[in-house]
């Protein structure tokens, strides 16, 4: 069995929306829940986030869009530009907690504290740019832990799965010419689904030619096509680049049930996606690998394809 | 259209004129006389269609061909009959010029003759790209309607009342009589609860696992 660290903070649930909206704290309470009852919470090796780290933060985004955001959260500004992306008084803060949650997870395992982390955290970070947040996102958390990671750690190579239903477009846009971090996205095709980017030609710029890959997917495929995608662009990509660490962006919003787009995989599925990317990096990272959640909005999918997730990355 | 344009002299030889196209990096070149006015349009292809009676002369080296192009004045070889757009047309009348009349560009000419832009089919995709909001970050919602007035505006009242603003609109035709379909972007992640309420308006929403890419 793995030694699998867990980030997550109570503060998590401050940021909260002021009118309804599908990215809400009780996403994480359920989540928390579910794991109490199926008698997981007690294995695994609990860490307390901290709030990022100013150069770590600074490592991903400019000063001037995160004071535009604390000053916004300290006017109590509704939204950002971006009008799905609401926020309050603590979402500054909290923002860099939950970028805090994919640090605090990924020292664990950098450390050999944990064989592998799991962090349920929020705001999730995947569409913020360097210069924007959008898409419900604040901070880009999985770009923040792995400049972390190859600042503080040494880490060299970094390979960042994203099968959050949507595309990630702010992790792409951070790591578009960086050859050091892989970013591989699995998503809805772009022509149908949020924000519209990650056509399969886009592969990078410059010295990162070569270090994106984009799967898209056709609006009604399930559990066979990805599987076909992992074994034929997931596979060969990371056996090429030799990552030391695979970070995931872990959204569960292609479940069937989940409302915000037409994918349709099932609890089965997220079993095989978690297996594939945890077999890989036992096998080229020496088993070092990252969970960060990102979206996932059908509380009842949501909390079962965790506890399958959390299984699977402790490998019983 | 594009305002700065490469223009080449009838007198000019075919060397300078591919020389100058290669600069610009396009494909075809309007041929301006000493006033301006365009006197006709020369293609990469014509150029290549220049050269190639020679290339089939035995003994035809690379420095014939280029002595060739430089003897051999633009005049001698653009198309003089050239499709143009006015100053007054609109992005309409130049696909549909270019469609009609299989050409890849349109000089611009205002009403002296004097050729003041360009337009290529580039031109044309860019503004289509432009005009569908692709590359906008946004969520594409499609609804079928019937053909009927006020459908559009009502879809985008719905839509309003969310505080999303629409990026692009795109409405057509739809296989079944008696209906159309409208393509809207709008900008934001948070589409369930707008598709919900134009279902609850009475529309059906497409879904797109029923149409292939
Ligand atoms: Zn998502």
């Amino acid at each position: 069995m793995k030694r699998l660290a867990f980030a997550y903070h109570p503060d998590y649930l401050l940021h909260a929306p002021p009118f309804e909206h599908p990215e809400s704290p009780e996403r994480l309470l359920a989540i928390v829940e579910r794991l109490r009852t199926a008698g997981l919470l007690d294995r695994l090796i609990p860490v307390t986030p901290d709030y990022a780290a100013e150069e770590d933060i600074l490592a991903v985004h400019g000063r001037e869009y995160l004071e535009k955001l604390e000053s916004a959260c300290r006017r109590g500004d509704l939204t950002l530009d971006a009008e799905d992306t609401y926020l309050n008084r603590h979402s500054y803060n909290v923002a860099l907690l939950s970028a805090g949650g994919a640090v605090a997870g990924s020292k664990a395992v950098a450390e050999g504290a944990a064989d592998r982390a799991f962090c349920a955290i929020r705001p999730p970070g995947h569409h913020a740019g360097r210069e924007a947040g959008m898409g419900f996102c604040l901070m880009n958390n999985v770009a923040v832990a792995a400049k972390y990671l190859q600042a503080r750690h040494g880490v060299g190579k970094v390979f960042i799965v994203d099968w959050d239903v949507h595309h990630g477009n702010g992790t792409q846009s951070v790591f578009l010419e960086d050859p050091s971090v892989f970013f591989f996205s699995v998503h809805e095709h772009p022509t149908f689904l949020y924000p519209g980017t990650g056509r399969r030609w886009e592969i990078g710029k410059g010295k990162g030619e070569g270090t994106t890959l984009n799967a898209p997917m056709a609006p009604g495929a399930g559990d066979d096509e990805y599987r076909l995608t992992f074994e034929e662009m997931l596979t060969p990509a990371v056996e090429r680049f030799r990552p030391e660490i695979i970070l995931v962006s872990a959204g569960f919003d292609a479940h069937r049930d989940d409302p915000l787009a037409d994918i349709q995989l099932s609890d089965e599925g997220f079993r095989f996606l978690t297996r594939r990317v945890a077999e890989l990096s036992d096998a080229y990272c020496g088993g070092r690998m990252v969970a960060v959640l990102e979206g996932g909005y059908e509380i009842g999918s949501l909390t079962s394809c965790i506890e399958i997730h959390i299984r699977e990355l402790l490998g019983e | 259209m594009q305002r700065n344009i490469v223009t080449v002299a009838p007198s000019a030889s075919l060397f300078e004129a591919r020389d100058r196209m290669r600069e610009g990096n396009v494909r075809q070149i309007p041929v301006t006389g000493g006033d301006g006015r365009l006197a006709g349009i020369l293609s990469d292809r014509d150029i290549r269609g220049a050269v190639l009676p020679g290339g089939l002369v035995p003994g035809f080296s690379a420095e014939d061909a280029e002595k060739f192009l430089k003897d051999t004045p633009v005049g001698k070889v653009m198309t003089r009959k050239v499709i143009t757009a006015t100053l007054s047309d609109t992005l309409e009348d130049a696909i549909v010029l270019m469609h009609d009349f299989k050409v890849n560009a349109l000089p611009v000419v205002d009403r002296d003759g004097k050729v003041v832009g360009i337009i290529s089919r580039t031109n044309v995709l860019e503004a289509f790209i432009d005009v569908l909001g692709i590359g906008e970050v946004s969520s594409r919602i499609e609804v079928i309607v019937p053909d009927k007035p006020g459908t559009l505006a009502q879809l985008a009242a719905i839509i309003s009342s969310f505080h999303v603003n629409i990026t692009s609109v795109l409405a057509t035709g739809h296989v079944e009589a008696g209906k159309r379909a409208n393509f809207f972007r709008i900008a934001t992640l948070n589409v369930a609860p707008i598709k919900k309420a134009i279902e609850e308006a009475g529309f059906e929403i497409l879904d797109p696992s029923r149409y292939t890419l």
